[in-house]
């Protein structure tokens, strides 16, 4: 009795040791990405745009949410989606126009960050025109208020539950950046594209950010590339044998035989810039230097993406983010700091010696109220990472003293800034 | 599980102890034995092998090489350390017609302990006796290899444990020659590897 009582606690230790559950969220729908926007002309979105009331559906996404339509370019082909943020548990629904049904129908799904909680969403836009609801046409009168009514999924069940969302304001329009990390978000948050991939900088508008932070590294051969971490790992790659510092591979050898979790190649910097003026609307990227080294190459890319955008009529800021006394170093060693701009991780006194336009402290220094202060009065911007703690997240943008928060979830930054008023 | 074997090896003790002297405090003996084997492995983990790669090859089996020095005590729980060589697996193929070849193999430093199966039934004479089962964890130094466009040799490191079962048949007074089947396992780098050994055990001192 005592023998067996010893094996089975034996089996059953082997089992909860071996039972690690390997956690994915597919996305549940599959989008047509026709160029357009389907029934939606311009006037149309620009009326959707706003903070809605959630008449139904509320125990899921909360009492309010935040619908903003935004783009990616393609050549002369502009695509059209439709962002709802919401407050709860970082959930946001990435959605286009169908253009199947005669009426202003939006299909897509919805995903919640904190959780593996996801499924498909069908809206129809209608308006509420003297107590009755009916198709809307492009003809808002005054008095006329608009509903988004249809229905939402959980997960893969087949039954779907009713949403229904009603305009109460416009959007909140002041000035605000929202950064998403790591070129948009995590690979740990499962997210449909790998961290620092053109895929995730392609969808980060649509996470709500207006501009990204990426982090850049070298290869042996001196490619400067995006890649957070200092070795080749499961966390960030697919399995593939290679390990080791990413210093220590050329980009030949990466492009050939690294793929990122979501299978896409580790991309050059210069390949990010290029999406992020010719692809988006983003208007701003933090390049985080992840490297020891000489900084010329990075400046040399920063330079000449700057112009490009420039010439692409776009306002693009790309800032070198130094976020520690090596990068600083590597800073101060160039021989031409002219049309440079930096972002100062470091404390006030560095930032001000520097003389960089935008400081930008850690969250867990707190709000830093006075410092904050002053160097907004000294014309900098101020910025705050890595911020991802909703009650935060409302707070430091309810008290408006900061320019920007960089955080994993974007969709909860945005869905607070554009509800704030 | 090790509390497991260290029940177990409690239990066993209490019934061979129990008509002894209860008065008779005398230890020992106590032997260090040195284990050296090598032999076969398959590695049973996912190959992750890059989509660009044409015309690949993949070879699963390896010879592992390992050596173990154990603390044989008066009691039935053994204790020691673990190390060794082993390839995991290696892959080759062609990239645009060039060459490519990757091979990856793991340096295991692990914490081990062993017991007879003694408990089971039977006398220290028993047959049983030679039958033992070895359970470890530690650190694996995980190695890969790459050629092409240049080389690249890399090291990381991961958690990760071991069981295994032996037969040891003695061939004299110090030496004992062992069959073991072995399961490691580098959970980090999610490299697991079934094997077979020979081994040569030397009883290198008592005392």
């Amino acid at each position: 009795m005592k023998l067996t009582s010893y094996i089975v606690t034996g089996l059953l230790l082997s089992l909860f040791l071996g039972c690690g559950r390997n956690y994915e969220v597919p996305v549940p729908y599959k989008f047509d990405n026709t160029p357009g926007s389907g029934r939606f002309t311009s006037s149309i979105r620009r009326a959707m745009e706003g903070v809605y009331g959630v008449t139904t559906g509320s125990g899921q996404f909360g009492e309010q949410v935040a619908l903003k339509w935004t783009y990616t370019v393609n050549g002369s082909d502009t695509t059209h989606y439709l962002s709802i943020f919401t407050g709860a548990d970082a959930a946001f629904f990435s959605m286009e126009g169908s253009s199947q049904t005669d009426s202003l129908v939006v299909k897509g799904f919805w995903r919640k960050l904190v959780n593996t909680e996801n499924g498909l969403s069908r809206l129809t836009l209608k308006v509420k025109r003297n107590n009755e609801m009916r198709a809307y046409t492009d003809d808002l009168s005054l008095g006329d208020t608009l509903v988004l009514n249809g229905t939402y999924g959980e997960q893969t069940a087949d039954s779907f539950q009713p949403l229904t969302l009603t305009y109460r304001r416009p959007l909140n329009k002041s000035p605000f950046a929202i950064l998403a990390h790591r070129g948009g978000g995590r690979t740990s948050d499962l997210l449909p594209a790998s961290e620092n991939s053109l895929d995730i900088i392609k969808l980060a508008s649509r996470l709500g950010a207006t501009g990204v932070e990426i982090d850049v590294r070298y290869t042996k051969d001196g490619v400067p590339i995006l890649y957070h971490d200092n070795t080749l790992n499961l966390r960030l790659i697919q399995k593939n044998g290679l390990a080791g510092p990413i210093e220590d591979y050329t980009y030949q050898q990466l492009s050939a035989l690294v793929r990122l979790i979501n299978g896409e190649k580790i991309p050059t910097l210069e390949e990010a810039l290029e999406t992020v003026i010719s692809n988006t609307s983003l208007d701003f990227v933090w390049l985080d230097t992840k490297y020891i080294g000489p900084m010329d190459k990075m400046q040399a890319i920063q330079q000449k993406y700057r112009q490009k955008a420039l010439l692409a009529r776009r306002n693009v800021r790309i800032v070198i983010g130094l976020p520690t006394t090596d990068a600083l170093e590597s800073y101060e060693a160039l021989s031409d700091k002219a049309n440079t701009p930096v972002l100062c991780e470091l404390d006030t006194a560095i930032t001000r010696r520097l003389n960089a336009r935008i400081w930008a402290p850690r969250w867990t220094l707190g709000p830093q109220t006075e410092e904050v202060k002053a160097m907004k009065a000294e014309g900098r911007t101020v910025f705050v990472w890595t911020l991802d703690e909703a009650e935060f997240i409302r707070q430091f943008v309810d008290e408006n003293s900061f320019d920007g928060i960089l955080s994993n979830y974007s969709p909860l930054v945005a869905y607070y800034h554009y509800v704030r008023q | 599980m090790f509390l497991c074997l260290y029940s177990l090896s409690t239990y066993g003790q209490q019934v061979e102890l129990a008509p002894a002297d209860s008065l008779d405090t005398k230890r020992g003996p106590y032997t260090i034995v040195v284990t050296a084997g090598g032999g076969l492995s398959y590695f049973s983990s996912r190959i992750g092998v890059p989509p660009s790669l044409e015309q690949t090859r993949i070879n699963r089996f390896g010879i592992p090489a390992s050596l173990r020095v154990m603390w044989y005590p008066d009691h039935r729980l053994r204790v020691g350390i673990e190390t060794g060589w082993m390839t995991m697996y290696s892959y080759r193929g062609q990239v645009d017609s060039e060459p490519v070849r990757v091979r990856v193999s793991t340096i295991p430093i692990l914490l081990v302990f062993s017991m007879p199966l003694a408990w089971l039934r039977g006398t220290d004479r028993s047959l049983v006796r030679r039958l033992s089962v070895t359970a470890g964890t530690g650190a694996f130094l995980n190695q890969s290899r790459l050629n092409y466009a240049g080389t690249v040799a890399a090291n990381t490191s991961s958690l990760g444990w071991m069981v295994s079962g032996s037969y040891t048949q003695p061939i004299s007074r110090q030496l004992r020659v062992a069959g073991e089947l072995k399961w490691f396992d580098a959970v980090a780098a999610e490299n697991a590897a079934f094997m077979a050994e020979i081994q040569l055990v030397w009883r290198a001192f008592s005392w």
